[in-house]
């Protein structure tokens, strides 16, 4: 008994990186267990329910589980531990949902007591329509999402056999002229379609849209693309029409500004969620066409609107895309219920070592606050504290000698505080991107950038999401969203693309010391420190010396 | 020599004739076969009986009887119910029928061979008596065994011929006698006995069943096996009637019939039993595992068994829970408990009791009385990990204390609390044993199934009567201790691992790891002695030496503790193992855990740096520490947070001071820090100006002026106080209540109404009385108007008088009483009456009248 696994009594698993046997185990165990945390010596597995019974729907069974962790563990599994695991496994497929000729959609269950069991629920009755017989009960097609999340939600996931419908069939090919998809990419639409729905993990900048693409080349029917922003979209339908077989006509784009349907659909979340007179007058965009194929780009932003109208869509094959699938909501439960289990994960450690993100350098300056800034800072009240500590004076000054640093290479300096990016605008003499930009006005400087026009951009968090500015390779982080993981971990991606020369990226988060923006950016770095990002940290002081 | 063979050799009597009470089957007994009794009966000699007489009366006590019978395997007790309805005395021959059916050894082999061993164990036991020719109960146990209306037998028979028609008329005797077709007899007596010979005769039987309606067979076939009432109406139909007429059926009560004893044998073909249970049911494996697994499995759980306990008395190192009132631990306490050890209600009891079963924690017996480590905790830290956890595993074996039963109510509806009492139950070390030693008995590696050991155990000792299954103690004590084993790391994967097999006392040499599973083991189980009292108990030498063996065993299968952790940049920390204390304990202090098994995960934060601060160690030592007991290199953001908590920590000083003295002329201070009388002041510079003062605000003030100055007081606001004459108040208070000494004076009304009573009292003493008939001597009633009556009985009770009174009760009979009137109210006068003698009642409308007595009267 050596093995790299260490299988505690949380049910979470440790796996020693450096040990030999580490990647059989890896597989062994990457099919029931959720990758939590991946530092540099030990990653921590969890084993949930859910991870269980996505196992299960996988084809696997709970003597795997149980060989695998038995076969790779250090120390003796407890009995109890596998008991339960068998146990949990055992509560999958107890229900099915089938397709029946004559009644449509039906759960029917293999033990009785557990089919009473749920129909005593008060959340499925309103779900069910009339018992066929003692072991069938009739469905409401349109309440299979429900359901699924509904019996999820009470321990006896139904195994969801109704299958999906093709939709309307459209021709797409994956045009691979000079390139090609990579390997993870590969198997991540393998292990989608495969799956039916799920959700595909990929870090930043790692080419989720060519998964998206992939996927769609697969479908080879129509499609419906929900996206965060137009800007997103546009670019959407730029890397479509660049590497598929689609051409600009056969996208369009559904935004506040344009309302187009056509075979490939590009919308925003925000247009079908605008509400007006208590109604969503944009969702009849769902049942517009026939789609065979529903994307969600950066899922872990799915409104809440949304996820209502994706249980109706269960029919229909969901993919759900993200490079962090961390909600400060908690509603991850949520995004695996209703568009699917997660069928492709990659630490960002393994994309990184294969060369396809660049290493990024992560530094967290911490400044110190002046004598009287201090002083106003602890009089402030509490829901100024932070804007007061993140929109610090000897932060511009920290920015302004990193900017200099760094002269020559893309720089983009990312904040919170409008009047704080302003001023850091006007300081650096860059143009800043918020809210108020224009769209055309924004695809003008971010072409600038990438020109290599400008060579430092200020950006709001309205830049937070799917811009893809290749060559920054410098990002200073001078306020964010309180302690968000998600965000932080997008904004390292803005840097990670891979570079050309095979530079090092640089990620500067500058932070004040000793007041709740350290303790925001101490849990903002979270995320990221578990997928192995160190962050140095270092005196603003050393730095200004330095430079 | 075996019982067996003693009990032959008593049968065949070898010229000593055959014993004619229990008495002198005892006393024919050699000492062997009677410390053989005693020790199965232990209640016997207690206290010791002066000869074999005293014993044999002892030993058909009731109490004795019922506490042996329940102590009998399932065989041994159907043999017992068998021998109790057969007859008295039978022969050995008669009980194989009835164990084994008509066809005796050769209908069923099986009883046939297990019957001697259960019959040697009853006359063992002093149940049976008697050769095999005139084998005899113990009469109290037949009387318990013995069907009757009220206990009907296991067996499902009834009453014997003879015993139904006992109440029966002759007349309908001889009746149910031509009925059958046999010849009257000229009495009763004779006319059951030929009624019971065909009854028993199979082929005469057969020959009247072969003439039977099919209905009134079918009417048979419902009762053969009991329970064998039924009801009939006062007409019964024609089936019911063709089996009365010929006494197939025999009344026992209006409206009742029984199926005599005879008959249903007859249709059982002899069989006493419909089920005999000749050999114990094998144990059922569950699964096979390799014996290493089943070790390593069962090592794990004993290391986490150390880690919890030690982990449970950590948690109550400074101070454990409160002890309840009724002793024993709150219902909020487990939870508390449950919670820090991460497990389970029920667990954690477990682990509390155990903790308290091995001495290693105690109430602390003050006057708030909270649960501490004991110092036998201390010393057991101390110990190899193997040994503590034999320490553990010894108290657990022996223990009486079920903390099963936690959560559970008492037979007051009392909650049974986890420490607290009530929890003792005399049977679970002999039940522990008892399922260890049958996990022992499977070959290695083997894990039975609970129920099959539930059987296995409940044919060892079946439950008498119809109890419900909640109340099979012995039951639930054997799942508690499957469960408990495995916690505990005695079983792995549920089958008994080699340390445990080392505890029971196993050593290699006997360890019956050959004795196969299922119904091919016959010979270990026949040769074998009655089950339970399988081996002796152990003797304390030998238990420690078991215990011994058993650390060594385990000692190899626990893991090294490990002397590195590994440092990760998301500020946590690894420790692949269990680590060695001094390590561990740093450790714990200078970072949290976050998740506990194999390995240990624990995380630094600003909070428990500084909480390492705060013990007393520097940035210094801690980065040494982290340098030399880290794999690989400190990260850097955990060198910056150590150093960054450091860098505040202490930054504010806070101390304890109850006064001060604050001066802008620093000199002054000077001045009174160099003077030595101010010593007792407790003085101590705080800064130029200020000084911080032990001695309270007044005191100060005092040894100030002493020391020459003119210190003036300061508010809190740094006002100059005015010194005046301080009136010290109490908080609103109400004056107290006099006391009067007597009763209070009456008011007008009072006095009135008091007046008034003493006045028509005296009204009444006073008034000339018309002379009233001579009293007594004619016998003749005190006549007196009703009013009159009422007046003098109401005055009577002012001046205590007695009176004399005319009365008729309520059967019109007249006597005159003597009476001294208490009470008048309602119409009724309560009076204490010196004729009877007591406290009475009387109705005034019943009084004739009354007189006053004389004085010499009285």
């Amino acid at each position: 008994m050596n093995g790299p696994l260490i299988v505690q009594s949380d049910k979470t698993l440790l796996l020693e990186v450096d040990h030999e046997q580490a990647d059989d185990c890896r597989r062994a165990i990457a099919p029931f267990a959720e990758l939590e945390r991946a530092p540099e010596h030990i990653h921590t597995y969890r084993v949930t329910p859910l991870g269980l019974w996505n196992a299960r729907a996988a084809g696997h069974d709970a003597e795997q589980v149980v060989d695998a962790l038995v076969q790779y563990s250090r120390y003796p599994v407890p009995h109890a531990l596998l008991v339960d695991i068998a146990e949990t496994m055992d509560r999958y497929g107890r229900l099915t949902l089938s397709k029946h000729p004559a009644h449509g959609l039906v759960l029917t269950t293999t033990d009785r007591p557990v089919l009473e069991e749920v129909l005593r629920s008060k959340r499925i009755i309103p779900l069910v329509g009339a018992r066929i017989d003692q072991d069938t009960v009739a469905v409401h097609p349109s309440e299979r999402g429900q359901i699924k999340q509904v019996l999820l939600k009470l321990g006896w996931p139904a195994e969801d056999l109704a299958g999906y419908v093709d939709g309307e069939a459209h021709p797409i090919e994956l045009s691979e002229d000079g390139w090609a998809l990579r390997p993870y990419q590969k198997q991540a639409v393998e292990n989608f379609w495969h799956g039916g729905s799920g959700v595909v993990v990929l870090p930043c900048g790692a080419g989720k849209t060519l998964v998206g693409a992939g996927s769609m080349a697969q479908a080879k029917a129509t499609t419906l693309i929900l996206v965060t922003n137009t800007v997103s979209a546009r670019q959407w339908k730029h890397e479509l029409v660049k590497r598929t077989s689609l051409t600009e006509d056969e996208i369009g784009e559904y935004s506040g500004t344009r309302k187009e349907i056509r075979p490939v659909t590009i919308a925003t979340y925000q247009v079908l969620t605008t509400k007006r007179k208590g109604i969503y007058p944009h969702l009849e965009l769902f049942d517009s066409r026939d789609w065979g194929l529903i994307v969600y780009d950066e899922v872990h932003l799915l409104p809440a609107p949304v996820f209502k109208f994706t249980a109706d869509l269960q029919a229909r094959r969901r993919l759900g895309l993200t490079a962090t699938l961390v909600r400060e909501d908690g509603r991850e439960s949520d995004v695996f219920s209703l568009i699917g289990p997660k069928r492709f994960d990659a630490p960002w450690k393994e994309i990184e070592a294969q060369g396809y993100i660049a290493p990024a350098d992560c530094v967290e300056v911490r400044v110190n606050l002046t004598d009287s800034e201090r002083l106003s800072y602890a009089t402030a009240e509490t829901e100024e504290k932070y804007r007061f500590c993140a929109t610090t004076d000897t932060k511009r000054k920290v920015t302004e000698a990193l900017v200099r640093r760094f002269e020559g290479q893309q720089i983009l300096v990312i904040g919170q505080y409008i009047d704080q990016l302003d001023e850091l605008g006007e300081h650096l003499g860059a143009p800043v991107i918020k809210g108020e930009t224009s769209n055309l006005q924004r695809e003008k400087l971010f072409d600038a950038f990438r020109e290599g026009e400008i060579n430092v951009l200020v950006v709001s968090k309205v830049a937070n999401f799917s811009i893809d500015l290749p060559e920054a390779t410098v990002a200073i982080q001078v306020s964010g969203t309180f302690g968000s993981r998600q965000e932080e971990a997008q904004r390292l991606g803005r840097v990670l693309r891979p570079k050309a020369d095979g530079h090092q990226a640089h990620f500067y988060s500058v932070v004040a010391r000793d007041t709740i923006d350290q303790d925001f950016a101490a849990h903002r770095q979270r995320f990221l420190a578990e997928q192995g990002y160190a962050y140095r940290i270092v005196d603003a002081d050393e730095l200004l010396a330095e430079s | 020599m075996t019982p067996e063979e003693r009990s032959r050799k008593e049968a065949a009597g070898k010229g000593v004739a055959a014993p004619r009470s229990l008495a002198e089957s005892l006393r024919a007994r050699d000492d062997a076969s009677l410390s053989a009794l005693l020790r199965a009966r232990p209640d016997l000699i207690t206290p010791v009986p002066t000869d074999l007489t005293q014993l044999a009366t002892r030993a058909a006590t009731r109490a004795s009887v019922v506490r042996a019978l329940e102590r009998l395997d399932r065989f041994a007790l159907q043999t017992a119910e068998a021998l109790a309805v057969a007859a008295d005395p039978a022969s050995y021959d008669e009980l194989l029928g009835l164990m084994a059916g008509d066809g005796g050894a050769e209908a069923d082999p099986v009883v046939a061979e297990s019957l001697p061993r259960a019959l040697a164990v009853l006359r063992e036991q002093a149940l049976a008596w008697g050769p095999d020719d005139r084998l005899r109960l113990v009469r109290t146990a037949r009387e318990l065994l013995a069907p009757s209306p009220q206990h009907p037998s296991p067996t499902g028979l009834g009453p014997s011929a003879a015993e139904a028609a006992s109440g029966m008329s002759p007349g309908r005797i001889q009746e149910i006698l031509t009925a059958t077709g046999l010849p009257t007899t000229h009495d009763a007596v004779s006319a059951v006995a030929s009624l019971t010979a065909l009854f028993t005769d199979r082929a005469r039987m057969a020959a009247l069943l072969a003439t039977a309606p099919a209905e009134s067979l079918e009417v048979l076939s419902r009762l053969v096996w009991g329970p064998p009432y039924g009801q009939v109406t006062a007409d019964p139909a024609p089936r019911l009637r063709w089996l009365l007429d010929r006494g197939l059926l025999l009344p026992t009560a209006p409206g009742t019939v029984v199926l005599p004893r005879e008959v249903a044998l007859h249709l059982r073909s002899g069989r006493a039993h419909r089920h005999t249970e000749p050999l114990p049911p094998a144990l059922a494996t569950a699964a096979t595992h390799r014996p290493q697994m089943v070790d390593a499995t069962a090592a794990g759980q004993a290391y986490t068994t150390l880690a919890t306990v030690e982990e449970l008395l950590k948690d109550w190192d400074e101070g454990g829970p409160s002890v309840l009132r009724a002793g024993g631990l709150s219902v909020r306490d487990l939870k508390r408990t449950a919670v820090a050890l991460d497990v389970p209600e029920p667990q954690a009891a477990f682990w509390v009791e155990l903790a308290y079963a091995a001495g290693l924690l105690a109430s602390d017996g003050e006057v708030d009385e909270r649960y501490a480590a004991t110092p036998a905790y201390d010393e057991w830290r101390e110990l190899p990990a193997a040994e503590r956890w034999s320490r553990l595993a010894t108290a657990w074996l022996a223990a009486t204390r079920t903390p099963g039963l936690v959560g559970g109510r008492d037979a007051k509806d009392r909650v049974l609390s986890a420490l607290g009492p009530g929890l003792d139950r005399s049977a679970a070390p002999e039940v522990r044993h008892r399922v260890l030693t049958l996990l022992a008995g499977l070959p290695e590696g083997a894990s039975p199934t609970p129920d099959s050991v539930l059987a296995r155990l409940r044919w060892e000792r079946p439950l008498r009567g119809a109890q419900p299954a909640a109340d099979d103690l012995r039951g639930r004590l054997a799942e508690w201790t499957l469960s408990e084993a495995e916690l505990l790391g005695l079983t792995g994967r549920g089958a008994l691992s080699a340390h445990g097999r080392a505890l029971l006392g196993e050593t290699p040499e006997h360890a019956p790891a050959a004795e196969p599973a299922g119904p091919g083991d016959k010979l270990p189980v026949h040769h074998r002695h009655h089950p339970p009292a399988l081996r002796e108990p152990l003797t304390a030498a030998e238990r420690a030496a078991a215990a011994s063996r058993a650390a060594r065993l385990l000692a190899p299968l626990l893991p090294e503790p490990l002397d590195h952790v590994l440092l990760q940049a998301d500020l946590t920390a690894v420790a692949p193992g269990p680590l060695e204390r001094p390590l561990a304990d740093m450790l714990g202090v200078l970072a949290d855990v976050e998740s506990k098994g194999g390995a240990t995960v624990y995380r630094f934060t600003p909070a428990s740096v500084r909480r390492a601060l705060d013990a007393g160690r520097s940035a210094t030592d801690l980065h040494a520490f982290l340098a030399a007991h880290s794999r690989t290199p400190v990260p850097q953001p955990l060198t910056y947070l150590i150093d960054d908590v450091a860098r505040r920590h202490g930054h504010l000083r806070v101390g304890a001071a109850s006064a001060y003295v604050r001066c802008d002329d620093d000199t002054v201070l000077n001045e009174i820090l160099a003077d030595k009388r101010s010593a007792s002041l407790r003085l101590r510079r705080l800064a130029p100006t200020v000084l911080a003062a032990g001695a309270d605000p007044a005191t100060l003030l005092e040894g100030l002026r002493a020391l020459g100055f003119a210190p003036a007081a300061e508010s809190a606001e740094g006002d100059v106080l005015i010194t005046r004459a301080h009136a010290h108040r109490t908080g609103p208070r109400t004056a107290p209540e006099p006391v009067p000494e007597g009763p209070p004076v009456p008011d007008a009304t009072l006095l009135t109404a008091a007046l008034r009573a003493i006045r028509a009292g005296d009204l009444a003493s006073t008034t000339p009385r018309k002379p009233g008939p001579a009293p007594a001597s004619d016998g003749d009633l005190p006549r007196t108007t009703s009013a009159e009556t009422l007046a003098t009985v109401q005055a009577a009770v002012l001046t205590g008088s007695a009176l004399w009174i005319g009365y008729v009760n309520a059967e019109g009979t007249a006597s005159q009483r003597v009476i001294a009137p208490l009470r008048v109210e309602g119409g009724f006068v309560t009076a204490y009456d010196h004729t009877a003698d007591e406290v009475r009642t009387y109705p005034l409308h019943r009084v004739t009248g009354v007189a006053e007595l004389a004085d010499d009267q009285l």
